[in-house]
């Protein structure tokens, strides 16, 4: 276990740069995630950290040490990769004593390791294997066993589930976190994944466009995202964006379709530096219900019902706020019993003390100091 | 429809043994005749009176088995160092971000197709000032080089088809690059390997021209130049030349019979992805 120190981090092509300076401290012991959309050069920064990939400029060091200059074998990490990379002519007993043999570990060591990380990942029966003859699942566990028994500084985790179907994901999901539990190794995961960066990760990386948006504890990426990018990719559906205009010293957010809100006391001092002009309102989808209440802190809103997705446990539903041509769109998250039913005019209620406010420039987070 | 279509592939099929095999059995077949039966009019496809007696000669009248060990180093040694250097090649080629890859791999190919006679006058004085001549490295070298081209574009149409990935896992297992590339990549390039590895070996087993230039010592003699030997220089021994021909495609039989099935798929991959 180790610490992984990011410094200033660059990768560029020639004269383009994919990686800006990031900065990072993966503490040990820690899980981090690493999330983003494609391209926003997630897993080239964790290439990066293994060695599989030069930086430009900046620095990286694992367990204090710089290691810019090593090659990956001297990097002392683990990777496990997303098509499993199993080596298709060695056994699975082969695959995963390799990388300890060409250490030279005596023999018994070798045998004593193997088995023990077999163990943990009940894969023993498997032994005489080749890789094509295993499931899709039994690969996983394999290329996690090949990374466990070398016991390194730190783990790499590149997608490592994204071929897996959704039911055999979420089993391998609680592996790796139990198994994290039980080794309290230090782990950089890389996931496009959203449901996954929430259920395993200590910290959250939010990457987009090769800048860090935010990194952050999962409660707090969701709770309090940094930027309209962090809050529109974490949740599932999105937040909810409608534009606003600041009114009334801002005391009022006035909404498309004529909806005006009043803005809860504990953040008018926020609204008020923002009085006059036109932000993003956020808000999630569970923080809108169905029964319309009126009060402080929820405000009810007459709406229509476009749109209905049951989804079991709960019912989306796509509902148009107030009137007229402008009227915005948005989607709630709303019980199964609560009988809706498309075209249906409903009053809803908007929890306003959830709703986010963003800078619509440079998408970035309005806070107030209590935020 | 179909009938006809495998009647026509049938066909064309037999057309091709036939055209490859006739020389080989008709050589098969003198190299059991006496000289008068070959002789004879009409001419006769079996042999009447069958003997093996072309067979002792061959291994008599002329140091044949000093010719085939002279055959086998050459041989063996050059494929041995143009698959070293070929897969190489071919690595970088198909894994290092090389400028000018295309033009490199086109250049590869006009190499390739060099007239050999072009190349012969400067080979020899290269070779006798360096004072190589009648020594193996004579025709290692050169064979080496001759066969490197087609061996590279074998093996690199091979190596594009491992995932980048193997090679990052092996190297942080605790491969270099060249490590993994002989540990992972060339292992499950098998079938490429050992197609590029016996077209070089019969490459160099069948070179006259270079073999003749560069050995004039009868020891030294490589099988191709050899069996010319057994003729004189008003007589043509023809059932004896056809022993020590069959003598000298034995081993060539025995190698491709051992690793056909590699090769088969060696030389038919790249059309369908496996």
């Amino acid at each position: 276990m180790a610490q992984v120190r990011l410094k200033n981090v660059v990768k560029a092509y020639g004269s383009n740069e994919v990686i800006h300076g990031i900065d990072l401290s993966v503490e040990s012991g820690e899980f981090v995630v690493f999330v983003g959309p494609s391209g926003c050069g997630k897993s080239t920064l964790l290439r990066m950290i293994a060695g599989l990939e030069d930086i430009t400029s900046g620095e990286i060091a694992i367990g204090g040490r710089v290691v810019n200059q090593l090659p990956p074998r001297a990097r002392d990490i683990a990777m496990v990769f997303q098509d499993y990379a199993l080596y298709p002519h060695k056994s699975v007993f082969e695959n995963m004593a390799f990388g300890l043999r060409l250490r030279k570990l005596p023999r018994d060591e070798i045998q004593r390791r193997v088995s023990d990380a077999a163990g943990i990942l009940q894969i023993e029966h498997l032994f005489e294997r080749k890789p094509r003859e295993l499931s899709g699942g039994q690969r996983q566990r394999v290329a996690m066993g090949r990374a466990i028994v070398r016991q390194p500084k730190a783990f790499l985790f590149d997608e490592p589930l994204s071929n897996l179907d959704a039911l055999l994901r979420a089993e391998m999901r609680v592996e790796i976190k139990k198994l994290h539990q039980k080794l309290r190794n230090t782990i950089i995961y890389v996931t496009h994944d959203q449901v996954e960066a929430m259920t395993l990760a200590d910290r959250i990386v939010v990457l987009q466009a090769g800048k860090l948006v935010q990194c952050d504890a999962p409660d707090a990426i969701y709770n309090r995202p940094a930027a309209h990018f962090v809050a529109g990719f974490m949740g599932s559906p999105p937040m909810n964006f409608l534009p606003c205009q600041v009114g009334d010293g801002g005391r009022i957010l006035h909404l498309p379709g004529g909806i005006d809100l009043n803005v809860p006391a504990n953040r008018v001092a926020e609204c008020a530096r923002h009085s006059g002009r036109s932000l993003t309102f956020g808000l999630r989808p569970e923080h809108i219900s169905a029964n319309a209440q009126s009060g402080a802190s929820s405000a009810p809103v007459s709406a229509r019902l476009m749109l209905i997705e049951p989804l079991g446990s709960d019912t989306l539903g796509v509902i148009r706020l107030g009137n007229g041509e402008e009227a915005g769109e948005i989607t709630g998250r709303f019980p199964p019993e609560a009988g809706l039913s498309v075209g249906q005019s409903l009053s809803v209620s908007l929890a306003l003390n959830r709703f986010h406010l963003f800078d619509p420039d440079s998408g970035k987070a309005i806070r107030g100091a209590d935020w | 429809m179909n009938w006809t279509r495998s009647k026509i592939i049938w066909i064309a099929a037999a057309i091709i043994v036939v055209n490859g095999f006739f020389p080989a059995v008709w050589i098969l077949l003198t190299s059991f005749k006496t000289e008068t039966e070959l002789l004879q009019v009409p001419i006769t496809y079996l042999p009447q009176a069958a003997t093996l007696d072309n067979y002792i000669a061959a291994f008599t009248a002329q140091p044949i088995l000093r010719f085939m060990w002279n055959s086998v180093v050459v041989a063996g040694l050059s494929t041995a160092l143009c698959v070293l250097v070929s897969a190489l090649a071919a690595y970088a080629l198909t894994r290092l971000k090389l400028p000018h890859r295309n033009l490199i791999m086109s250049l590869l190919l006009a190499v390739a197709m060099f007239p050999l006679i072009s190349l012969m006058v400067p080979l020899f004085k290269l070779m006798r000032e360096l004072g190589l001549l009648n020594t193996y490295l004579a025709l290692i070298l050169p064979y080496t080089v001759l066969s490197m081209p087609i061996c590279t574009l074998v093996m690199a149409s091979f190596f594009q088809d491992i995932p980048s990935d193997l090679e990052a896992a092996a190297m942080i297992d605790g491969c270099s690059r060249v490590g993994a590339l002989f540990k992972i990549v060339v292992p499950l390039s098998a079938p490429g390997v050992f197609t590029a590895a016996i077209l070089a070996f019969v490459n160099a087993w069948d070179e006259f021209l270079l073999a003749l230039t560069m050995m004039n010592r009868v020891n030294m003699r490589t099988l191709s130049v050899g069996i010319t030997l057994y003729q004189g220089e008003f007589a043509f021994p023809w059932p004896l030349i056809s022993a020590a021909l069959i003598v000298a495609i034995v081993p060539i039989c025995i190698l491709i019979a051992v690793f056909q099935e590699r090769v088969v798929g060696g030389l038919t991959a790249g059309g369908v992805k496996g």
